[in-house]
This record gives C-alpha cells, sequence and structure tokens, in this order.
C-alpha cells in the first residue's frame, strides 16, 4: 500500500512539472482524472525550451473496456496510410491508423503439416481507422496505451502541362511524360 | 419459475461525488456479499459461500485503485447487472463457476520461467481465455 501511495505522489508530481511525455508516463501509474480540467492556453517557460501543455480530462476506459491487460505493454503507431499504390487515386489515404507493431518472433508458429502461418498475437489483423490525429491519439490515451506518431509523408504533386513535353532543355534526358 | 424482469433493476444515475460513489460501492458489496448463500442454493454450488465471498472479494478488490468518478460509475452500472442477472438466475450454472468464481489474474510466472518457454514478453501472452 505504501508503494502505491509512492506512486500516486510521484504521479501527481510528475503531472505538476506537466512535461507531456512524462504525463503520459505519469498516467499509467495513477487513474486519477485531472483536477484542473479547464483547457489552458499553452505557455513557453522561461527557458524557452519547454511548452507547457494543458491538462485534459481523459476518461480511464481500460478499466472499463475489458480489453486484455497484456495491451498495455505494447506500443502502438498511429500514422497515416500511404496511397494504394495498385490504384490512381488518393482515396483514404487522408485518415489515420492505429495499428500495434508485429512481435519480433514471439507468438507465432508454423503448421507442421501445411505450413500455414499461426499466431497468438490477436491485434496482429488489428487496425483502427480515425478522422484526425487527434482523435486517434485521444483513443489511445483514453485506452492507456503508449503510441508514437509517425510522420506524415509530404505528398509531392508534380506540376505537369502539355506544352512542357516540349520545351528545350539542354544536357538532359528528355523525358516524354503521357500521363 | 417466473422471473420479474423489473426485479433488482435499478436506474442508472451518476454519483454527485467521491462520498457517493464510495457509499455506492460498499452498498453493492454488501448485496453480493449476502446473497453468496443464495447463490450458492440457487446454482446447486459445491462451494461454500465463503469460496463465494472471496471470489466476490478479489473482483471488487481488482478495481480499488480506480479513482475516476466515470469509470467507477461503469463499474458499478456493469456490477449491478451482473448482480441482477445472477440473482434473477438469467445465468447458468458455468456462467457462474466460469466466469464468477474462475480467478482472472493470470498466474505469476518468475524469469526463469518464461525464459525456458521462450516467451519473456508480457505482451506476446494470448489473451484468449482459458489459456494460462
Amino acid at each position: 500500500m505504501s508503494f502505491l501511495t509512492a506512486c500516486k505522489q510521484s504521479s501527481a508530481l510528475l503531472r505538476n512539472t506537466g512535461a507531456p511525455s512524462i504525463a503520459c508516463l505519469a498516467r499509467s501509474l495513477s487513474t486519477e482524472a485531472p483536477k484542473t480540467a479547464t483547457e489552458t492556453p499553452a505557455k513557453a517557460s522561461d527557458t524557452g525550451d519547454l511548452t507547457v501543455q494543458p491538462t485534459r480530462d481523459v476518461l480511464v476506459a481500460d478499466v472499463i473496456s475489458g480489453a486484455p491487460n497484456e495491451l498495455r505493454h505494447r506500443a502502438v503507431r498511429i500514422y497515416q496510410p500511404t496511397r494504394n499504390t495498385m490504384q490512381s487515386g488518393s482515396g483514404k489515404s487522408e485518415r489515420w491508423r492505429i495499428d500495434w507493431d508485429i512481435l519480433p518472433g514471439a507468438g507465432r508458429w508454423e503448421n507442421p503439416l501445411m505450413g500455414y502461418a499461426s499466431s497468438a498475437d490477436y491485434v496482429q489483423g488489428t487496425r483502427i481507422t480515425f478522422r484526425s490525429k487527434e482523435d486517434a491519439i485521444h483513443f489511445a490515451e483514453k485506452q492507456g496505451w503508449d503510441y508514437y506518431v509517425q510522420q506524415q509523408t509530404v505528398k509531392r504533386i508534380p506540376p505537369k502541362n502539355y506544352a512542357e513535353n516540349y520545351v528545350y532543355k539542354p544536357h538532359t534526358l528528355r523525358i516524354m511524360r503521357t500521363k | 419459475m417466473t422471473t420479474i424482469p423489473a426485479r433488482l433493476a435499478k436506474a442508472t444515475r451518476t454519483s454527485l461525488g467521491s462520498q457517493e460513489s464510495k457509499r455506492r460501492v460498499l452498498s453493492l458489496y454488501r448485496e453480493w456479499y449476502r446473497s453468496a448463500p443464495e447463490i450458492c442454493a440457487l446454482y446447486a454450488l459445491s462451494e461454500s459461500p465463503a469460496q463465494v465471498r472471496h471470489a466476490i472479494r478479489a473482483r471488487f478488490e481488482r478495481n480499488r485503485n480506480v479513482t475516476d468518478q466515470r469509470a467507477i460509475d461503469v463499474l458499478l452500472i456493469k456490477s449491478h447487472q451482473d448482480f441482477q442477472e445472477t440473482m434473477n438466475c438469467w445465468k447458468q450454472t458455468d456462467h457462474v463457476l466460469g466466469i464468477l468464481l474462475e480467478p482472472q489474474d493470470r498466474p505469476q510466472k518468475t524469469f526463469l520461467q518464461k525464459f525456458y518457454e521462450g516467451r519473456d514478453e508480457e505482451a506476446v501472452i494470448p489473451a484468449a481465455s482459458g489459456i494460462h
């Protein structure tokens, strides 16, 4: 019990410092909802290095969701999927996804008769789609999952016009752009 | 045996403060505790009421450190639904034996035990029920 109170005290201490990464760590130790749920604007500290993130009121859903506790030991990836290369359209690439990384060599085996790949990883085929990055982060925080946000790739759309095919460019290989 | 659907039904509501939620949790625990002999008689269990009470106590102890008010409310609702279903005999005997009385915590394994099995990560334990 003394260990629990020590954890709670340390988490309360960490929450007061307000560093976002540490606050994420402190949340796993204590399920207590923050007292100040008001959205205070982010202000820069004296050094200018750290910005104080406002504490948000996040419901602790992992005790009531019924999800297995083992999910807390795994980090989830929040990312924006790339365009399907088999299609020219860029549909569904504006969404954000949560998925779990493949565990290295654990919980998987090969069927001795047929060679089918089997897995005990119950989330290997699971992915969750969100409209925005903030939604995904909120969901991961609510569930108590460690997460990291993968940087979204900058889409480069090259300018194209028909006349460019006939522009004289010395010392360069001419590429006829047909599409 | 006819069952009255509204028997032991309670309206869902939110607690006003931590004191009230504590009081509600304690009263729900007392309801469970007092109905242990009735559960044994109702489902013709071979377990004694003391064992049932032990399992009930373990369920409440699992969520002892939850301090989020909304989470406590949801846990109260769920537990009371469970209580109503148990006492109205809406469950089968196996539900009571497997879900209510079965210990839900996985057995603790030492590092060496996990190492010999080849999986020393907590994350890879399968979550399917009944697999330890």
